[in-house]
């Protein structure tokens, strides 16, 4: 998306372009004063403060590589489908618990029209079970029953663990990214700023000297010079070498020192927001999965209570004995009201569990845009950075050809040609005034 | 034009200071026929800053809408999205700004008519010379009414200029192009993840450098053959024509000599 308006507005400017002009007229005449062209992308190549120009290049590449606005874009869609893959494993998993609930129910209907049959046969006939029998029997079956849901559920539960414990490491990598990058990102620009400083202190210094060299190298190139003087011009000249050199190495010096306090700097803020941020999150997650294996404990944590329905048999049977009578009725309502938790808890779960996780995901996919935008707005402030230094670069070089084209009479010194044809190129002439800049 | 050519470098740096100061006297016969403008300077009038800012409230919105509609849809379909809503963008500049683009080229086309000039390029690739007519275009576009486009057509120019966009249009550069795209496309994607498992300075320099270097190489064995038969092609037409050099007619704001289809006939 950024690179389309400024691309619009070159369709217009060069569709623009010549409507109101009229149109080229055939070739013939030259005019009137020579003309010759340089290549400036070389001569920006020998300029003093390339290095630095460079460095901004670099770094806008990598900041546009690593954190183009299509990425943050292309996030979007990929958190979604990473989010719909475990809220499908979810549904699954609440769907086969459902399953299992409603099997078990109808298992417990079935032992419990059992139990009650037995129960009624015993009271007419002196050998038919007892209710202790009965009881047994069922309390049995009910244990192999809660004991495969339980089997059921724990499987479930470490599924869920494992989960949180990848969303965990989703979430710690993102924040550990993002605070590696703005460290990066400081540091780096703290790098850039003080290279600046040095290469145009470099240029300050070659610039406050120039005259000076110049004049030595002048007395040099006498022939009139004896071997004294030619070794005192000499001397005086490494004097100015040597001089220019120590200013600069203990600038650098002293940039090191401070870029090695930031990068100390740096990595302490960086493990102490880490701190800051991990925490909570494995917080948050052991509580979350404490409070479920809770839930799931309390759920399953009642096996040895027989569980029978049989309202409708007691309604048609209203001579059983008061003790099974009330037995059976106290079995039903327990069977209903566990059932009925069950249900509503494991359900009610699941669909916590999958909104907190869409919740996480939007935190997650928001962390990364938040990452994009500071990484675009970073890019807008080195390309600022990266076309003044560009412009004093040209300016300076600028003057250098225009002392050239002044020499050799030229009238007109233009850039980047398509094609030179018959024009003079200054290039090289200029190059080697460039290039003195170092010196 | 200063004609005199000094045979000795030393003396001539004697006498820079005083060519300096004698320059602009002495040019001035010598750069009659190639202009210049400066065009920040024009988009700096208030009618272009009015026309800036509504565009950038067009943009905004538009990126919003974009943004809004591109999440959740795939690849493909942020690509669709994206050259609708440059379509729309684009619309809206020729909208806003072609009026006054249209303006602005007349003032400059009635400029350099009364000064004769054979072609009027941008400022940005005069290094040296050439007459700036900035300060009179601007007087025109600020005055009152519109300017009046002129009646005499541009003398002829030995300044040629090709249109880039039409010989970058031609198969065989445009089947490079792309194949030079799609292979930047993909270094892009495996440097951007090899950029984000950089554990230091250094391997990121290292990375950036291999992805620099691979970039160079592919453009030598694709493109840079094309480039060279292109420049080729442009110095035979600009021979022919008594051509001094060629420029991209991006550059050229009025007049100048058009080989682009002599250029994309020599291509063929």
């Amino acid at each position: 998306m950024r690179a389309f308006l400024a691309a619009a507005a070159c369709v217009v400017l060069a569709s623009c372009a010549h409507d109101a002009a009229a149109p080229a007229a055939s070739p013939s005449a030259g005019s009137g004063g020579a003309v010759a062209y340089v290549r400036m992308d070389d001569l920006v190549k020998k300029h003093p403060l390339y290095g630095q120009l460079a460095q901004y290049d670099q770094n806008i590449e990598a900041l546009d590589l690593t954190a183009f606005a299509p990425q943050a874009i292309t996030a979007g869609p990929a958190l979604q489908r990473e989010e719909d893959a475990l809220n499908a494993q979810l549904a699954a998993a609440a769907k086969r618990t459902n399953d299992l609930l409603q099997t078990k129910g109808r298992d417990y209907q079935a032992q419990e029209d059992a139990a009650i049959a037995s129960a009624l046969r015993a009271a007419a006939i002196p050998n038919g079970p007892s209710v202790a029998e009965i009881r047994a029997q069922l309390q049995s079956t009910a244990n192999a029953q809660t004991a495969g849901v339980n089997a059921q559920a724990q499987t479930d539960l470490e599924a869920y663990r494992k989960q949180l414990e990848a969303q965990d490491l989703a979430q710690i990598g993102a924040a550990q990214r993002v605070l590696a990058a703005r460290a990066d990102r400081t540091y780096r620009a703290k790098a850039e700023e003080l290279t600046a400083k040095e290469a145009a202190y470099t240029l300050t210094l070659a610039n406050a000297d120039a005259a000076e060299r110049l004049s030595l190298r002048t007395k040099l190139s006498s022939l009139a010079l004896d071997d004294e003087q030619r070794d005192d011009a000499n001397k005086q000249l490494a004097a100015l070498d040597q001089k220019e050199s120590d200013q600069l190495a203990a600038m650098r010096a002293t940039d090191q020192q401070q870029l090695a306090a930031l990068k100390s700097q740096l990595r302490g803020q960086i493990d102490a927001e880490m701190r800051t941020q991990v925490a909570p999150i494995h917080a948050r997650s052991v509580a979350r999965f404490q409070e479920r294996e809770r839930e799931l404990r309390q759920q399953f944590s009642a096996p040895g209570q027989a569980v029978t329905s049989g309202a409708p048999l007691l309604a048609s049977n209203p001579n059983l004995p008061p003790d099974l009578r009330k037995r059976i009725l106290a079995l039903h309502a327990d069977y209903m009201a566990s059932f009925a938790r069950d249900a509503k808890a494991t359900i009610a779960d699941f669909t916590k569990t999958r909104a907190d996780l869409a919740r996480r995901y939007a935190v997650l996919s928001g962390t990364d845009q938040s990452a994009n935008q500071s990484a675009q707005a970073e890019i807008v402030a080195l390309q600022k950075k990266r076309a003044n230094l560009y412009a004093e670069m040209v300016d300076q070089i600028g003057r250098e050809v225009k002392t050239v084209a002044l020499q050799r009479g030229i009238s007109v010194v233009v850039s980047d040609v398509a094609a030179p044809a018959g024009a003079v190129d200054l290039t090289d002439d200029a190059m080697k005034d460039i290039e003195t800049l170092h010196e | 034009m200063i004609t005199t050519r000094f045979p000795h470098r030393l003396i001539a740096l004697s006498v820079v200071a005083a060519s300096l100061l004698a320059a602009p006297a002495a040019l001035a016969d010598d750069l009659a026929d190639i202009g210049y403008v400066d065009q920040s300077q024009l988009s700096a009038l208030p009618a272009f800053q009015q026309a800036d800012r509504e565009l950038q409230t067009y943009g905004s919105n538009l990126q919003r809408q974009y943004i809004g509609r591109a999440r959740g849809a795939s690849q493909a379909q942020q690509q669709q999205l994206a050259q609708e809503f440059q379509s729309q963008m684009a619309d809206k500049q020729r909208q806003i700004l072609g009026p006054l683009f249209h303006k602005a080229q007349v003032a400059i086309a009635s400029v350099a008519s009364s000064k004769n000039l054979s072609i009027v390029i941008d400022k940005r690739i005069i290094v040296f010379g050439g007459q700036d007519i900035t300060a009179n275009v601007r007087d025109l576009l600020t005055g009152i009414g519109d300017p009046v486009p002129p009646v005499n057509t541009p003398p002829p120019s030995n300044v040629g200029y090709v249109d880039q966009a039409q010989i970058d249009a031609l198969p065989s550069i445009k089947s490079a192009a792309d194949d030079f795209a799609k292979f930047k496309a993909d270094e892009d994607r495996t440097t951007a993840t090899k950029l984000r498992g950089a554990k230091s300075d250094a391997d990121r320099s290292a990375i950036l450098k291999d992805y620099q270097s691979q970039l160079e190489a592919k453009q030598s064995s694709t493109l840079k053959p094309l480039i060279d038969k292109t420049k080729s092609a442009m110095s035979d037409v600009a021979h022919k024509r008594n051509l001094v050099l060629v420029v991209d007619r991006s550059n050229v704001i009025y007049g100048g000599t058009d080989i682009t289809a002599d250029v994309t006939a020599e291509l063929k």
